[in-house]
């Protein structure tokens, strides 16, 4: 397919994802959080008694924990839990071919432009709609070099040994309310193993979408990239819009073995009635490198600081975070470097626009352990503030316990300069062209990381929502 | 002391009754201030470490509040022969000042100003004098604008417990050449004492001020808390340094705010060098269009010193700026930890804010945290901060060794380089050269 046939596929309008289709779910749980639903889950879904055990005890860490009183407004969230179903499961069985997939479900894909992704062969494409994976494939290569690319489901099916080693040991369910919640009441998310030596040089990607008014998505991923090997995963997500609140709480855990290197892309476009509370968090062993890409866009409330746990000597760690807020939208993302090990590295780069009544927070963690000598560090924070109304806040936590390392942190906030706006406008540019130029300026350096059609959705997105912003 | 208890505060020595007693010779006015401020002090929990400004001071193991007891110091005389050796030295390694005040254990044992200044309406004693002679003065600005006793739980200890203090006022368009030097003395172990300085400049007048606080080290816990109140109105100029430099054993604390008017400029250099914990609380407030202020701070820690500062900027008005450096070095098994905050409000478009925090760690065993915050509100505004923590330039350190000097020396000169840089921007005349010693009489332990 010509690229810009691709680009315009790909384009992101507002309406577009604002449509909702029949699919009736076949199962639904009852609304709000209790034992019953969540033993209604794990029977649901056939599960062993440890996962079952498992659940019941995160359930009751949940409940143990107060609802968190830093970082965004969740005074309002309760009443929201009592609403929200925490399992819908569309389809009995998991579809691995197109055809199979029924067709209201392909046509909501079909708007996400999946099958474009398809056609062009795109590694394995796992789309959640709603809860769970309904369409998986991957490509024949991979299979024979032993890469697994499931559900979150299949991969305690069928690789339960595996699963069980390093399910929950990445974030442990008592490390926060919401990543209890998620160990209590996960559904769906990928199951990931790149074994030893392998190189996948194009991304597996997995498209993330809630369709159910007032539920839940509560996916879980567990990523093992093994020594030596190297791979990419892009979730990308979106919602349409509703106007009762609307929830999603996901954990990704990721193992990054001796020497291999992994990169995670993340783009969030939730609609803007959505609380979205995720804790992603990387252990890195020896010589590996892992990097986080995190764009926040859509949502109500974000709450999603990815992390790096740079446990082996020599590990190197990578966050580039990206935020947008506009009205009614606070984005409270960040990162979380922490150096255990000598000779580990790691970089925060973040940049967050805020528009009209939007609130953008930095919120972020580096922490040098005793013993981790010559660790390096650094951290760079960028604002822009669109309107007088806009907001931004910076909140980074340096801790060092080490005297032989070197920890740097920087932000500025700015706006967009009136010299600039002039210069370009003098140029026969409109002062909305301008601003949107302006902006594409300021995040290019993350965007230019970002695979070709998400850079191009994010610089369309960015000219949306510069629409209206002058005057 | 059961929880309930340390979280109250109350002890055998630190009660209504000792306030009662405070109050027996004082007009009505402050009587009502000091009890209202212990009421509030009974009803302020004792802060812990979930409190994001007390996350790395933990009160419960770092305050014996229990042990305490009030100070039952007499008054020295005003006759330098009968004070403390090292008071005496401290002072006499001052250069020119303007007026002095001497304060052991709590009392204002000495206060002198020019003959000039007198007559221009200067005023400079201690807090129970001006409370006689000035009463509108201080009843209007003591504890009430710049460091209410709502402030927190050590701000209304201190506003219902303060034994004296220090009052300086300087009438509009009064300009004084050279600084109010102030040295203060504690010698008795065990005590909790209260002071505090209330600052009144009013327009376009120019003072500074420099704060010394010296001991020996304690045999046990003493608590030393300061409560400082500086308003610079329009068109003032401010300078005010405080060096700390009490013994081991001395748990210092210090609320301090200023509040600048229209066009006023106020600066303050906070240098912490002893005790075995400091706290600092320092808000600067930039009230009136273009007022100004420079937030200077420098820390050498050693042993297990613990040093917290928490700092924020607060810019109300348009067109206002504050720009705050503060360095430290950290050797053996000292801690320091830098929370700063700058706020904008909406209100403050045109806003210039800037804030560095830097730290160098001599050891393997110190640690420093940094929280360099901001919170933005207006869309027209300059704002940066930035924040390191690091190890000594090898680079600087082998340059300096390759000229002849020795490893010791080489690493001296590059700490006193790295903590010379705020030292620099506050010139004032004694002030580097005494804190330059005392960092190199640390230094030599190293």
């Amino acid at each position: 397919m010509p690229q810009n046939e691709t680009i315009r596929d790909l384009q992101l309008d507002e309406y577009k994802y604002n449509f909702v289709t029949d699919a009736e779910p076949v199962y639904r749980a009852r609304k709000g959080l209790s034992e019953e639903v969540v033993r209604e889950i794990s029977a649901y879904k056939e599960e062993p008694e440890w996962m079952l055990d498992s659940r019941l005890k995160a359930l009751q860490v949940y409940e143990s924990k107060p609802m968190p009183t830093w970082g965004g407004d969740l005074s309002e969230l309760d009443a929201v839990l009592d609403e929200i179903y925490f399992y819908v499961r569309p389809q009995d069985r998991m579809e691995h071919s197109w055809e199979d997939v029924p067709e209201e479900i392909k046509d909501t894909f079909e708007k996400l432009g999946i099958p474009e992704a398809e056609r062009k062969v795109l590694a394995g494409v796992g789309a959640q709609y709603e809860s769970e994976m309904v369409y998986h494939s991957l490509r024949e290569e991979w299979e024979k070099q032993g890469v697994i690319f499931d559900s979150i489901e299949d991969g305690l099916k069928n690789h339960p040994d595996l699963f069980r080693e390093y399910f929950g040991t990445i974030i442990p369910t008592q490390d926060n309310k919401f990543a209890a919640m998620n160990a209590a009441v996960w559904s769906g998310g990928s199951f990931v193993y790149i074994p030893p030596g392998v190189h996948l040089d194009t991304p597996l990607q997995a498209y993330f979408r809630v369709n159910q008014e007032r539920m839940g998505q509560f996916e879980r991923t567990l990523i093992i990239c093994d020594e030596g090997a190297s791979a990419h995963y892009i979730e990308g997500c979106t919602a349409p819009v509703y106007s009762t609140e609307s929830f999603h709480s996901g954990v990704i855990e990721i193992v990054v073995k001796k020497n291999a290197r992994f990169r995670y892309t993340t783009i969030q476009n939730w609609s803007n009635n959505m609380y979205n509370l995720v804790t992603q968090r990387a252990v890195v062993h020896e010589g590996a490198n892992m990097e986080w890409l995190d764009g926040n866009l859509g949502s109500k409330l974000t709450m999603k600081y990815p992390s790096c746990y740079l446990v082996g000597e020599g590990a190197h760690g990578e966050i580039l975070s990206i935020a947008y807020s506009g009205d009614g939208q606070h984005q409270d993302t960040g990162g979380k470097v922490v150096h255990v090990a000598p000779h580990t590295t790691s970089s925060i780069i973040s940049k967050s626009i805020s528009k009209g009544h939007g609130r953008s927070t930095y919120r972020g963690l580096c922490k040098v352990h005793k013993g981790a000598h010559h660790a390096r560090s650094n951290v760079e924070c960028d604002a822009l503030l669109i309107n007088d109304t806009s907001r931004t806040d910076t909140y980074p936590y340096i801790e060092i316990e080490e005297d032989d390392a070197n920890v740097g942190h920087e932000a500025s906030v700015s706006r967009i300069g009136e010299e600039q706006l002039f210069y370009l406008t003098s140029r026969g540019i409109s002062e909305e062209e301008a601003m949107a130029m302006i902006v594409r300026g300021f995040i290019e350096p993350i965007a230019k990381e970002l695979p070709l059609e998400y850079a191009v959705e994010l610089n369309r997105l960015i000219e949306l929502e510069m629409e209206g912003s002058v005057g | 002391m059961t929880d309930s208890l340390f979280s109250k505060g109350v002890t055998e020595a630190l009660n209504f009754s000792a306030v009662e007693r405070l109050c027996i010779t004082e007009p009505d006015w402050l009587r009502e201030r000091r009890e209202h401020a212990w009421a509030l002090y009974e009803q302020t929990p004792m802060p812990t470490t979930k409190l994001e400004e007390w996350r790395y001071t933990d009160l419960r193991k770092q305050l014996q509040l229990d042990t305490l007891s009030l100070s039952q110091a007499t008054v020295v005389s005003d006759d330098p022969t009968a004070w403390p050796k090292r008071l005496r030295k401290a002072m006499k390694e001052d250069r020119q000042a303007s007026g002095h005040i001497v304060v052991i254990d709590g009392h204002v044992v000495h206060s002198d100003l020019e003959a000039e200044l007198i007559a221009k309406g200067v005023i400079l004693s201690s807090l129970h004098d001006a409370i006689e002679q000035h009463p509108s003065l201080v009843e209007n600005w003591l504890a009430t604008e710049a460091v209410p006793p709502e402030e927190g739980k050590f701000a209304a200890l201190n506003a219902a417990l303060w034994s004296d203090g220090i009052f300086l006022y300087v009438p509009a368009d009064v300009q004084l050449n050279t600084p109010i030097r102030v040295t203060r003395w504690l010698s008795e172990a065990g005590v909790a004492q209260f002071g505090r300085v209330l600052i009144l400049a009013e327009n376009a007048s120019r003072i500074s001020y420099v704060d010394e606080i010296l001991s020996d080290d304690f045999s046990k816990q003493t608590f030393a808390s300061n409560a400082v109140e500086i308003i610079a109105k329009e068109r003032a100029q401010v300078q005010y340094v405080s060096v700390q430099r009490l013994g081991r054993g001395a748990f210092y604390q210090s609320v301090q705010r200023t509040l600048a008017y229209r066009d006023a400029s106020l600066d303050t250099l906070n240098v912490a060098l002893g005790a075995s914990v400091s706290r600092v609380d320092l808000n600067a407030c930039l009230l009136g269009e273009r007022a100004n202020s420079d937030m200077l701070g420098l820390y050498f820690g050693d042993d297990d010193q613990h040093f917290d500062f928490n700092t924020s900027q607060d810019h109300i008005s348009p067109d206002t700026a504050s720009d705050l450096l503060y360095k430290g070095a950290l050797d053996a098994a000292s801690r320091a930890v830098f929370r700063g905050i700058i706020r904008v409000k909406p209100t403050a478009q045109r806003t210039d804010a800037y804030q560095t925090n830097r730290n160098l760690l001599l050891s393997g065993n110190a640690r420093a945290d940094s929280l360099p915050n901001l919170e933005i509100e207006a869309d027209d505004v300059k704002c940066s901060h930035g924040a390191t923590v690091g190890e000594l330039d090898p680079e600087a350190k082998f340059y300096l060794m390759s000229r002849g000097l020795s490893r010791i020396q080489a690493e001296r000169l590059v700490v006193l380089g790295f903590l010379g840089e705020v030292l620099s921007k506050l010139p004032l005349g004694g002030v580097v050269e005494k804190v330059t010693r005392v960092i190199e009489e640390k230094l030599s332990q190293h």
